[in-house]
């Protein structure tokens, strides 16, 4: 009953789930998500209960899609023993005899780029996209995914409620747009796919499994994207920025869970395998027509990941690109990166001068980064006593946990330099 | 020896994502292991049925049993010396927690 059973791979429910749900909205049409989502679930419970006992199968993937087939078509049979519909009888039909090229790896593909599709319509807002696109694609609980993007359950759960609504009553058609509502379509999509990832690089807060799993999970959408779309060069753009940045993500966060500055990262925790593909899709995403912003954020990175070490970095070309990219995408926060590189070409002291004047700016007012910034260059140049007022502002910005605590030990370090002086 | 059943109420793995279902797997595994050839058999019923109460009013409903707490989500059919190993062996379930669990004796103790 035990020891030799197979061990399934990690996530493997999870990524399941997103392809059975995308597969069975195929059958079901998009009124009909939440009923495919019920169904995979309980395939899975069934699943779990089998193989406790049993032994896990030696294909467990086709376990699950034969079940999941079978669950759904003992649903149809039922709603037309209820309805008497002509039309589910036709759906029943199709779906016996087509039912198994409905799951081949081509047509779980194509089904899971409907889904994308579908849940990244314009039509739904931004924070609907996101969470259906997790809850239904990437097969998280909504547990989950409210960790992850920091709010609760109940929330997360009327997003999903008017989503599915939504989707019913405007009757989005289950498929891949094309000709010219194609690039809208994929624009909207590869935005929706930029924010999930900057929902889970940005944030230092909650859980740092999950937030990983979301800069994975975006990558992956957008890898299934572009295996389709090789000739979109602001989704390659997207996929490369995507790639070059999660490189990096080990090396963010020490063992102990403290955050670790850029210049002190370990350059050996870098993951090579992300920086090969995303210099692929960089070169992929080079072409005469379009400059996007993913374009020049994915040429900054790509900048850092190639760099020997941090002090060989070539930091005039970082600035041009930053100012390159605040034309397009005018945002304090790019000023705010535009002045830290300055300490690199200029000195901090000219530095510093730029971040006194953007602390007037009001969108920054909150931001803690920019008075944690201000600290760390005041200590720099050995201003304990300036160092400490920073960072006292910052801590009262509300950082999180981890971020107070990179902001307590420095405030810490500082005192024992002055009273050691 | 006598044997027991186990009746699990209640629609708690329905509200774990796919990541904890997996998760719990291993206890799963373990606890039937566990059990050895105590464990006769189990299954997890389906949501949908029909609930027949006459012959007069046929069909009353034909699921799904959702609404309720108190659905029945599956049997196990094990066997304990007596009540009071058969209430232990459901209290080490992995189950307890997302699932209430009816212990219920089979009427007539197997004769040896």
């Amino acid at each position: 009953m035990s020891g030799k059973s197979k061990q399934l791979v990690e996530h493997l429910f999870r990524t399941e789930y997103g392809k059975l749900v995308a597969s069975l909205t195929r059958i079901f049409g998009t009124s009909h998500i939440q009923l495919a989502e019920d169904i995979v679930q309980e395939t899975l419970i069934s699943a779990l209960n089998h193989w406790s006992v049993d032994m896990v199968p030696e294909n467990p993937t086709g376990w699950l899609i034969q079940v999941a087939k079978r669950k759904a078509l003992n649903q149809l049979k039922r709603d037309k023993m209820i309805q008497g519909h002509l039309k589910t009888m036709q759906l029943v039909n199709n779906a016996s005899t087509e039912a198994d090229p409905v799951f081949i790896h081509d047509e779980i593909e194509d089904s899971q780029l409907r889904m994308i599709f579908t849940c990244c319509h314009p039509s739904l807002t931004v924070e609907s996209q996101i969470a259906l696109t997790l809850k239904t694609l990437c097969g998280f609980g909504v547990r989950e995914v409210a960790n992850a993007l920091l709010t609760n359950e109940s929330t997360i759960n009327k997003r999903l409620y008017r989503a599915k609504i939504s989707i019913r009553e405007s009757n989005l058609p289950y498929h891949i747009p094309h000709g010219k509502e194609l690039n809208n379509r994929l624009e909207s999509v590869c935005l929706t796919l930029y924010l999930i990832f900057n929902e889970g690089y940005n944030s230092t807060i909650g859980n740092s499994i999950i937030q990983k799993d979301l800069c994975l999970e975006a990558i992956r959408l957008a890898k299934l994207l572009a295996n389709r779309f090789n000739k979109n060069y602001k989704l390659c753009a997207l996929l490369a920025l995507m790639c070059l940045h999660a490189a990096r993500f080990d090396a963010r966060i020490d063992n102990k869970g403290a955050i670790v500055l850029f210049e002190d990262q370990d350059r050996s925790l870098w993951n090579n395998d992300l920086i090969n593909i995303g210099m692929w899709y960089l070169k992929l995403s080079i072409n005469h027509e379009t400059l996007s912003a993913f374009h020049i954020e994915a040429n900054i990175a790509a900048q850092h990941c190639m760099a020997e070490s941090f002090e060989s970095t070539d930091w005039q070309s970082i600035y041009e690109q930053y100012e390159l990219l605040e034309k397009i995408k005018p945002n304090p926060v790019i000023r705010l990166n535009l002045a830290i590189i300055q300490s690199k070409l200029k000195g901090i002291k000219s530095s510093l001068a730029m971040l006194d004047r953007l602390s007037n700016n009001k969108a920054l007012r909150n931001y803690y980064l920019l008075p944690a910034t201000q600290g760390i260059f005041h200590m720099k140049l050995a201003n304990y006593a300036d160092a400490i007022t920073y960072f006292l502002q910052a801590k009262k910005l509300k950082p999180s946990l981890t971020e107070a605590k990179f902001i307590e030990d420095k405030l810490q370090a500082c005192r024992d330099l002055l009273s050691s002086n | 020896m006598q044997e027991f059943l186990l009746i699990l109420k209640g629609d708690g793995m329905n509200h774990l994502s796919p990541d904890e279902l997996q998760n719990i797997m291993s206890d799963y595994k373990a606890w039937v292991d566990q059990l050895g050839d105590r464990y006769i058999s189990g299954q997890r019923l389906d949501e949908s049925g029909a609930l027949i109460i006459d012959k007069k009013s046929g069909i009353i409903t034909d699921g799904p049993f959702l609404e309720s707490k108190e659905i029945i989500a599956g049997y196990f059919l094990i066997q304990a010396e007596d009540q009071e190993e058969a209430n232990k062996m459901a209290c080490s379930s992995p189950h307890l927690g997302l699932y209430s669990i009816e212990v219920r004796p089979i009427s007539f103790p197997k004769m040896k």
